[in-house]
């Protein structure tokens, strides 16, 4: 099995409406792949559907060969899924340490985490994620007072101190500056290599610069596959961009 | 070690010796009713465990409360002289033989409806192991029920709120077995080894601190352990917290159980001390006040909530000795939750908390020189002691 995520004619309906349909694709073992569709294609949903947010009307997850296909949430990261979410999400009370301290701590159940401290290695490792996030010196303040920016390298610190085998990204980009994108794009790059990676972005010089290959959805069908060039020339792909936004 | 955590460590060391300096100061009258502001303050400190570190505001801790107290009650019960003067030569609590029909034999298997369920508690240990037994099944389950169904929130609350009022309902329906809403009167002492606990005694008052201390310092560890850091990261957000791969519900479910666990143990010690139970330990005002006990203390401290407990009850006694206070009591206790919740949202427990911060950034100032600081205190970690 080198397929690291494979997704087998996902379908999920809320009511009539066909949110993701029949989307079936297959991500190479160590794999970066770029998710792309204007808004409302079924993007994030698909993603909910594989970290079992959403429950899927027909079709497969699997895992490296495991199917997964509507497990819990937890079971699923267990499992070896990652995600960081749309609006970035992390422990707003906590401090920039304790959330890498917490997304570092193993094991699903309460026992086997009721002990102090982490341990030594454990440690290092948050220390040196927290340096990695570039929030080295804000890492005793609480995340309810980092920025934008800052919320969203957290977040993508968290995933990196989880360390799932398939990493699922829904826009590490959104709302940054020119130079936040920059250093993200650094973090995107470290966890590549080590892990699979499924990302959805829309920042097309973003994407030029990471993408491997692409797949475009258009109200939740995958309607093209392939890399940077093919994609920017498919008929197909531009007519679905035409009255959105439009690939830039 | 930081600032902080010595800090911390000194203010649990303080509190736990003065516990043990009060006999110095007070007679066996005094030692009975401080006894009893050291069980109010285990329980605003059960309290602060879910309702800080889960975010699982409990309006049905009374609950709890109430079984413990029961289920140690039902043991003294039959250990009371009465109960062994009733024409049998077991013991009968009195009560049942008002309740019994005029020919039922004079047994506890069958006196009333449902009087067998007594048998057991004739053995003093089993009344106390059921005190901790009963709260944390019935937490258990509740919680698992509750928290694997996702409710949160103010839901939470209302369904122990609910609870709390429909046990209550069935304790004082069942008369036969309970007493009804007279509760259980006229107990024995509970006896260790031969030796009795006088309620009215140094060495009652020294159990209830021994308890007390002890539960402090096993509360304080727990919340030090990984497992109550992934809790407050539950309480931020859950669906953050499952996707790391946690299983919330048994995390909340497990907090809560210790909560019950820690509340039914304090409504046996409140039993052994003012020898009585009675349903209004499941009042909702009760249950409403240790809430306000641990809102003022701070629901994020448990030293804070436990002091915060012991502290409002200090006032409150010293109050009804000045008459004309005594009906405006409810009032001030109201109107000071109410600014609280206000102005010192996290209650005392953060505001001691903040004045460590203030010491431990004017610490660092001195030692960097001019160097300035730039953190303000409530950009500062948000876990009181
Ligand atoms: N729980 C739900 N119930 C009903 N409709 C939903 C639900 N979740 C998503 N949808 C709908 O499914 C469609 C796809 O939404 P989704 O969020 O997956 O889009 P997206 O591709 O991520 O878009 P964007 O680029 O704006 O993030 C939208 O039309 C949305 O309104
Ligand atoms: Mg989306």
């Amino acid at each position: 099995m080198s397929d690291a995520l494979t997704l087998d004619r996902l379908t999920v309906k809320f009511g009539a409406f066909v949110a993701v349909d029949d989307v079936t694709m297959s991500i190479a073992d160590g794999e970066l792949r770029v998710l792309l569709g204007a808004n409302g294609a079924g993007k994030t949903t698909l993603m909910d559907m594989i970290s079992g947010r959403v429950p899927c009307t027909q079709g497969h997850v699997r895992v490296f060969g495991r199917d997964i296909t509507n497990w819990q949430e937890h079971k699923i990261a267990a499992a070896g899924v990652g995600r960081k979410f749309q609006i970035p999400s992390v422990f707003r009370n906590l401090t920039v340490k304790q959330n890498i301290e917490v997304a570092r701590c193993h094991g699903q159940s309460v026992f086997k985490n009721l002990r102090f401290g982490m341990s030594p290695s454990d440690s290092d490792r948050v220390a040196e994620i927290v340096e990695l996030i570039g929030l080295a010196a804000v890492q005793s303040l609480v995340a309810a007072h980092l920025s934008h920016g800052q919320t969203q390298w957290l977040e993508l610190g968290i995933l990196v101190a989880q360390d799932p085998k398939v990493v699922l990204l829904d826009e590490p980009t959104a709302g940054m500056t020119h130079d936040e994108t920059y250093k993200t794009a650094e973090i995107i790059r470290r966890l590549r290599g080590n892990h699979t990676l499924l990302v959805i972005e829309h920042d097309m010089s973003f994407v030029r610069e990471i993408a491997e290959i692409i797949t475009v959805m258009h109200l939740g069908k995958v309607i093209a596959e392939g890399s940077v060039s093919d994609i920017e020339t498919n008929d197909e792909v531009r007519a679905a961009y035409l009255g959105s936004a439009g690939i830039s | 070690m930081d600032l902080k955590r010595k800090l911390q460590l000194a203010a649990y060391a303080l509190f736990i010796l003065s516990l043990f300096a009060v006999p110095l100061f007070t007679d066996d009258f005094g030692l009975n009713r401080a006894s009893k502001y050291l069980v109010y303050g285990m329980l605003g400190l059960s309290i602060a465990l879910t309702w800080g570190y889960a975010g699982v505001l409990n309006l049905g801790q009374g609950l709890f409360f109430g079984l413990g107290a029961y289920m140690m009650a039902m043991s003294l019960k039959l250990m009371s002289p009465t109960s062994l003067a009733q024409g049998s030569d077991k013991p009968i609590p009195d009560f049942m033989l008002w309740n019994a029909e005029p020919d039922a034999p004079i047994e506890l298997c069958c006196i009333t409806p449902g009087s067998y369920l007594w048998i057991p508690f004739q053995d003093q240990w089993f009344g106390v192991a059921m005190g901790i037994v009963v709260p944390v099944v019935v937490a258990g389950l509740l919680g698992a029920l509750v928290f694997k169904n996702r409710i949160s929130g103010v839901f939470v609350s209302i369904i122990t709120l609910a609870l709390v009022l429909l046990v209550r309902l069935i304790v004082i329906d069942a008369q036969p077995v309970t007493n009804g809403f007279n509760g259980l009167t006229d107990l024995g002492f509970f006896t260790v080894f031969g030796y009795e606990f006088d309620p009215y005694s140094r060495e009652m008052y020294y159990l209830v601190a021994v308890s007390l201390a002890f539960v402090l310092v096993a509360g304080r560890l727990l919340a030090d352990t990984r497992a109550s850091l992934i809790l407050q990261a539950i309480r931020d957000d859950q669906q953050r917290a499952r996707h790391l791969g946690f299983d919330v519900p048994l995390y909340q479910t497990f907090f809560f159980v210790v909560s019950a666990a820690i509340a039914g143990y304090a409504g046996m010690l409140f039993v052994l001390v003012s020898e009585f139970a009675s349903p209004t330990f499941m009042d909702l005002s009760f249950s409403v006040t240790m809430v306000v006990w641990a809102a003022v203390g701070g629901r994020s401290s448990l030293l804070g909530a436990c002091i915060g407990a012991i502290l409002i009850n200090v006032i409150e006694s010293q109050v009804s000795e000045t008459e004309a206070l005594v009906d405006a009591w409810k009032a001030i206790i109201g109107l000071i939750f109410v600014l609280v919740v206000l102005f010192l949202p996290r209650g005392l427990g953060g505001l001691a908390h903040d004045f460590v911060d203030w010491l431990a950034r004017r610490d660092r100032e001195k030692a960097h020189g001019l160097a300035a600081s730039s953190s303000s205190p409530e950009r500062e970690v948000k876990q009181d002691v």
